[in-house]
């Protein structure tokens, strides 16, 4: 609620005071509690409860018009049916997220170096670029990058793939329509990359974020790769960086109900020895577990790349296997091993050509 | 902070000079609540404020990626690589070492990892042309003694690696004058090359590589067994000194590791990269590991290679992960011009023995 209070019907001696107290508008005061009020501006108790219950009033019809007012838990699950879901092009780790990423959370990725947060990130960002009438939603990504692990190489053979995936798929006019415009050059121009080197920045972009949101209403994915990489650096003081970890989430939840996007973290793994065991762990401690509202962890197991599905408010704890090819994030076909190598040559016509089996590749 | 400068109300100002708020860090900080306590603003106020700071400190706005592709972005040189000298290493690696960030190399002791220094040392210095950036390197030891006997071996053998580059070109460069040699024998040492002398080097555009053979030893050397907090407070620090050298300059970092065994027996603190069959992995653990962007491995095989009238031990050079390029390896060799990889099927190398 933005409305000045100048303009409300209230005395205008009591108005001067409260603007020369700095209150302009309704937001700065509809927290605050009479005797607070009273205190502050200087005026009387009885005047601060009058000013309270003008303001009141009038906002609350104002709210029942706004979202901010209270819903049936019916008209919440049809929301959120609405809000879609983001593919992430290995069918088992949908089926196990329930459907794909969920749009309006919080979702955080951990893992070791080199198991495929990037790539997952990257095929998230263009995923969610899918045409509707493909079953996607269409809409456009952020993606804000804070170990510089995002090349512009990868980006392009992932979009290439997902391309190359749904021109197999289309088969009436109005797929084979929205296929003219789904290009890697489009998808790349729905990709928008912020760079940010120091935990400083990122907190500065976390700020304007709900601007550019508003200004980009098509966005449905926000991508922070990584959240560990900055708060690991140059941290004496590992109070403050809790402190600071638990506003930066609060703002991303914020977000991600308000604007309706997924937001995506991705976290580091770190050893942590108890009782003379090591075992990893997610960095950033123990707080920071409570941030996001789901937690995927991505791990090996001697040769295969396994996902766990390790916290979801809504989902069972599942593990499955995924692998990484030149395509991007896939499903592992079901015959036996394999392992992604230079056979890219994908010619398969069949449509689902991530399930084919591979070929052994050098190193066996 | 001068915070005249920003497009805010002198009302607000006031405030924050009141509050003693004196960087931007500190503003941005600060949660909201937090902020309106200290400065006794209201909610738009602080709103308000928290935006103009965020703005005058990000550096870009947001850029597309397809700005980025088409190298519409300066600051941000994606795209290009550095050449490794040898086409069959550039294509397993898609052309090279990318420009921002710690590329690793580990691998035994004997596998060949200094020469994969030298020859981007001097590879480096070619023009943009050829796959180089036209400046020089900075090669800093900590283990051994620079082999300056090798490289000068090298250098008078640059015709036979690059028969590409023309005389002239190649002609025109000093190639030993553009080297720069640091050795560090302890930590600190290492700390203050790096924060103090590598900037400037950097900043006058004398160098556009850094190579550092090897990151390990020191560590391995400086800190017991016991002492892995204070070690990996140590190693965030450097490696955070570098990744800002790196993406500040646009200068690929080349860190050599050392290797450790592989102790059988399941380990669940151990990351094995889906590397099964090896019996080493890259040393330093996982504080390090967190740092890296592309980590390679080179290994020394058995049996002997030949090509004319050289042998070598054949190698095998795999990528462990990076970010752009798939789980995949070649073989090399080490010959008197440099490192070479192997492509398959070629026949001026002959295998001697199986491998």
């Amino acid at each position: 609620m933005q409305r000045p209070v100048a303009s409300f019907p209230l005395a205008p001696s009591l108005k001067v005071k409260l603007i020369n107290a700095g209150f302009q508008t309704t937001n700065d005061l509809v927290d605050l509690r009479p005797l607070q009020l009273s205190k502050e501006v200087g005026i009387t108790h009885e005047e601060a409860v009058e000013v309270l219950q003008t303001l009141r009033c009038d906002s609350q019809t104002a709210q029942e018009r706004a979202s901010g007012g209270s819903f049936t838990a019916l008209q919440l699950l049809q929301q959120e049916q609405t809000l879609g879901t983001i593919v992430t092009f290995c069918s088992e780790l949908d089926s196990v997220l329930g459907g794909g990423l969920p749009v309006g959370k919080t979702t955080e990725i951990c893992g070791a170096p080199g198991i495929g947060k990037t790539q997952l990130c990257i095929q998230l960002a263009v995923d969610v670029q899918i045409p509707v009438c493909f079953g996607g939603l269409g809409g456009q990504a952020v993606y804000i990058d804070t170990e510089g692990s995002f090349l512009i190489q990868r980006a392009v053979d992932i979009a290439q793939a997902a391309v190359d995936h749904c021109s197999l798929l289309a088969d009436d006019a109005e797929q084979r329509k929205s296929l003219k415009e789904f290009t890697v050059e489009k998808i790349l121009s729905n990709l928008f990359l912020i760079r940010c080197h120091d935990y400083v920045e990122l907190l500065a972009e976390i700020y304007l974020l709900p601007e550019f949101l508003a200004q980009h209403p098509d966005v449905r994915l926000v991508v922070i790769d990584s959240i560990a990489f900055p708060f690991r650096h140059d941290f004496e003081d590992l109070s403050q960086r809790t402190r600071l970890l638990n506003g930066l989430a609060q703002q991303l939840i914020q977000m991600a109900t308000k604007h309706s996007v997924a937001v995506v973290l991705t976290n580091q793994m770190t050893t942590k020895v108890w009782r003379g065991q090591s075992k990893l762990v997610p960095a950033l401690g123990e707080s920071w577990g409570h941030a996001a509202t789901q937690r995927l962890i991505l791990h090996w197991e001697g040769s295969k790349r396994l996902a766990s599905l390790y916290k979801s408010p809504s989902q069972m704890e599942a593990t499955v296997q995924y692998q990484i090819t030149g395509e991007g994030f896939r499903d592992v076909p079901h015959s036996g091993p394999s392992r992604s190598h230079d056979d890219d040559s994908c010619n398969d016509t069949s449509g689902n050509y991530c399930k084919r089996p591979r070929v052994e590749g050098t190193q066996s | 902070m001068d915070w005249e400068q920003l497009e805010l109300n002198p009302r607000i100002i006031a405030a924050v000079k009141r509050a003693s708020l004196k960087s931007v860090k500190d503003i941005l900080s600060l949660s909201g609540p937090d902020l309106q306590r200290l400065t006794h603003l209201s909610k738009t106020d602080v709103q308000h404020l928290h935006t103009v700071v965020a703005v005058a400190y990000r550096k870009t706005p947001p850029i597309t990626a397809l700005q980025l592709y088409r190298g519409e972005h300066p600051s941000l040189e994606q795209g290009r690589l550095l050449s490794l000298s040898c086409p069959v290493l550039d294509a397993l690696l898609r052309g090279g070492l990318p420009l921002c960030g710690i590329t690793e190399l580990a691998g035994e002791s004997a596998a060949g990892k200094t020469q994969f220094g030298l020859q981007l040392c001097l590879s480096v210095q070619y023009p943009q042309d050829y796959g180089g950036l036209g400046s020089g390197a900075v090669y800093i030891c900590t283990e051994d003694s620079f082999p300056i006997k090798r490289l000068r071996q090298l250098t008078s053998q640059l015709s036979r690696l690059r028969p590409e580059v023309p005389q002239a070109v190649s002609r025109g460069i000093s190639f030993t004058d553009n080297i720069y040699i640091e050795h560090t024998a302890d930590l600190g040492a290492l700390q203050t090359c790096i924060s103090q002398r590598l900037p400037i080097l950097l900043s006058r555009g004398l160098v556009r590589l850094i190579v550092i053979d090897s990151v390990a030893a020191l560590f391995r050397a400086e800190f017991q067994a016991g002492e892995a907090a204070e070690r990996a407070r140590h190693l965030l620090a450097l490696s955070s000194t570098l990744h800002r050298l790196s993406h500040s300059y646009c200068t690929p970092v080349l860190c050599i590791n050392q290797v450790t065994d592989v102790i059988d027996g399941s380990n669940p603190g151990r990351c094995d990269y889906g590397l099964v069959d090896s019996k080493v992995l890259p040393a330093l653990g996982m504080a390090w590991a967190n740092q890296v962007m592309v980590r390679l491995m080179l290994r020394r095989l058995e049996g002997q290679i030949r090509k004319g009238d050289q042998d070598s031990a054949p190698r095998r050079l795999e990528v462990v992960f990076a970010p752009h390029l798939p789980q995949a390896s070649c073989l090399c060799g080490v010959w008197l011009e440099g490192v070479r990889g192997i492509a398959e099927e070629d026949p001026s190398i002959q295998f001697q023995t199986s491998i």
